[in-house]
């Protein structure tokens, strides 16, 4: 068994809000592996872009440990911290709001290498620039134009190339494609997949549509107000779900063919996910689940291996 | 079938300063009495203006109409003055808008925004209407519609308030209800029950829908009948059944075959469609999906597609489609 490259702990992150504590992400564990795909999924809210953030530190965590080589990066003075940071990069959900439109595309993509001092000259810092944008499949005739010359998939393009500057070994990818059209994420998808063979890249997948963790990712996990549901291997999660919350998620995409979407039978959830402020003991599931007993409301389900390599957070299982 | 919309050869542009955008480059489609259409594209495809345009939202100028009628109910919509529009807007046609967030009024209470077309097209009295505004919160599972119905849109979550805007269009019981991407801004699970509505509510009150999307899982679940458009035309429609079986035009082909499916293998490649859509400033001669098509032939460039006919309901408009097509092939003595 190989070493996990990231391992989390009991990540925590609580936000002070007005009426109380926030709770983003309250205490999730999970591994992510060299060179694999882990990809979270979970609605709006439920903590998945903070994870993502306060994973790579971006956010300063509240709680808990993030061993990165066997690290805990947590523990790290600001100075060390920068030289690991390094090692891990963000792509952000809007292309159209993560790149600075009063840059070029050359300073864009040479901010990474100006802040680490890593050319000796221009002409280095220059060559650089040109071989990532090649690499992202955009070319030298780009490196001086602005960012609102781009379509959004090439602005995508330009926020990974950023990204693969410093030669990371980590890239968390937050949505990368939802503000994308249909045949451009497939694009963005490709390249995400290319690259991942070629420099063997470490992602994790961070989006709402499942359809797509599941095509990208080897392992998946699902989030719910803050704390982790489940998390097996792609093919086992949405083969064979066991946590009534991913059962109700995955039953709800529409898949298209109106051939099977006639014959599907639908988990349909009742209301919303509740507010994260202050949330109340048990299981942060209970109020929109079908199953829920007794024990539900009480007790805080541990998350826990249930069959080999297939973890969830439940009462009932 | 009885057509309530019939959309013919309608054609408009907006004009700008750099020059004339022909967004919706001759169209012709119709919705049936109680059938579901579906409006698939990207972005800039022309989808929403169509439908802005049957409601005739658009600003005008820039936005104008360049030809083509709307013929609904019988009667030309393009021949009506605003004031005879305003009897029809939100009365006979409603809307639903893609984000509920900023389509609700947010200093006016709930219970006002669902009754106010109702006050203004049947006269209705406050109480009355109070009451009305119960009901259609009730029809539409808001849980607590009384004390719902006195509360501000920053009171409700996005799916509540997208059930409001829904309550809202369907207050004056219209014959034709257009969807604007209605569950885009929402999760999926909220999309599911927002979906499950919008069905349970056309059996009840028998009306038609038009529903723009660009998600293919929707459209294989609600709709009847598909529009598939691309830069401003129509490259495809026909029964959903059709479209997605038996699949004609080589862009929705790709369309299909570029969003993953829970039930395909992950080892399987993503189908990508490289390039970019046109630019509408200066529409191209030919089929405008060329530059993007993997099976483009010399004609495709020059000309415009026919439309060919697979079946009664089944047009696409695609030169390899085209009866002559294969003739024209052996002709040349070209073949592959």
């Amino acid at each position: 068994m190989t070493e996990p490259l990231i391992s989390a702990r009991n990540v925590k992150k609580y936000f002070d809000v007005g009426g109380g504590k926030l709770k983003a992400v309250d205490g999730i564990s999970f591994d992510i592996y060299p060179q694999e795909t882990f990809g979270l999924v979970g609605e709006s809210g439920c903590g998945k872009s903070t994870a993502g953030r306060t994973i790579t530190r971006l956010y300063e965590p509240t709680g808990g440990e993030l061993f990165f080589n066997g690290k805990n990066i947590y523990k790290l003075s600001r100075r060390e911290m920068q030289e690991v940071r390094r090692n891990f990069q963000i792509v952000f959900q809007d292309p159209y709001a993560s790149l600075n439109p009063r840059m070029t595309v050359e300073d864009i993509v040479a901010e990474p290498l100006d802040i680490h001092h890593a050319y000796k000259n221009r002409e280095e810092r220059s060559e650089r620039v040109i071989e990532l944008l090649r690499l992202v499949g955009l070319g030298e005739e780009h490196i001086l134009r602005f960012p609102h010359e781009f379509s959004g998939g090439q602005r995508q393009r330009v926020g990974i190339a950023r990204a693969l500057a410093l030669n990371p070994k980590f890239i968390v990818c937050d949505e990368p494609i939802s503000a994308l059209d249909v045949s451009i994420q497939a694009q963005v998808v490709n390249l995400l997949k290319n690259l991942q063979d070629k420099l063997g890249l470490t992602y994790m997948f961070i989006a709402h549509d499942l359809s797509m963790v599941r095509y990208i990712s080897d392992r998946v996990g699902v989030m719910y107000l803050g704390h982790m549901m489940e998390l097996a291997e792609s093919n086992e999660l949405y083969k064979n779900p066991i946590h009534p919350y991913t059962k109700a998620l995955l039953s709800a995409i529409p898949i298209p063919d109106p051939e099977i979407q006639k014959n599907r039978k639908r988990i349909i959830l009742e209301g919303d996910v509740p507010s994260p402020i202050n949330p109340k003991p048990g299981c942060r599931f209970v109020e929109r689940c079908h199953n829920a007993i007794d024990k539900c409301r009480k007790e805080t389900p541990v998350f826990e291996e249930k069959s080999p390599k297939h973890f969830a957070a439940c009462h009932i299982i | 079938m009885e057509n309530v919309l019939e959309v013919k050869e309608l054609k408009i542009s907006f004009q700008t300063f750099f020059g004339e955008v022909e967004a919706v480059r001759g169209i012709s489609f119709n919705v049936g009495k109680k059938e579901t259409v579906a409006i698939v594209g990207e972005s800039g495809c022309g989808k929403s203006v169509t439908a802005n345009g049957v409601m005739q939202l658009l600003p005008m100028p820039p936005a104008f109409f360049k030809g083509g009628e709307i013929i609904f109910n019988g009667e030309n919509l393009l021949k009506k003055t605003e004031k005879e529009m305003q009897a029809i807007r939100g009365n006979k046609i409603s809307m639903v808008f893609q984000d509920p967030m900023t389509s609700l009024n947010p200093t006016m209470k709930i219970g006002k925004q669902i009754v106010e077309g109702l006050v203004k097209h049947h006269k209705m009295s406050g109480d009355a209407a109070r009451k009305k505004a119960i009901e259609m919160l009730e029809l539409v599972s808001v849980p607590q519609p009384e004390k719902r119905v006195n509360q501000y849109p920053h009171e409700f979550s996005g799916g509540m308030r997208q059930r409001v805007m829904i309550a809202l269009a369907m207050v004056c019981n219209p014959q034709l209800l257009i969807a604007d991407e209605p569950t885009t801004a929402l999760d999926v699970t909220v999309q599911a029950q927002i979906l499950e509505l919008m069905k349970k509510l056309q059996e009840q009150l028998g009306m038609s829908i038009i529903i723009i999307t660009h998600d293919l899982g929707i459209v294989a679940d609600v709709s009847d009948r598909v529009v598939v458009m691309y830069a401003g035309q129509i490259v495809e429609t026909g029964l959903t059944s059709e479209i997605f079986a038996s699949t004609k035009h080589p862009y929705t082909k790709k369309l299909l075959a570029s969003v993953p499916r829970l039930d395909m293998s992950r080892d399987e490649p993503l189908y990508s469609i490289d390039g970019t859509p046109p630019d509408l400033y200066i529409p191209p001669k030919g089929c405008s999906f060329y530059d993007r098509c993997s099976e483009a032939m010399k004609v495709c460039k020059e000309h415009v597609p026919e439309l060919s006919e697979h079946s009664a309901t089944h047009l696409s408009r695609c030169w390899m489609n085209h009866p002559m097509a294969k003739n024209a092939y052996s002709k040349d003595g070209g073949g592959k």
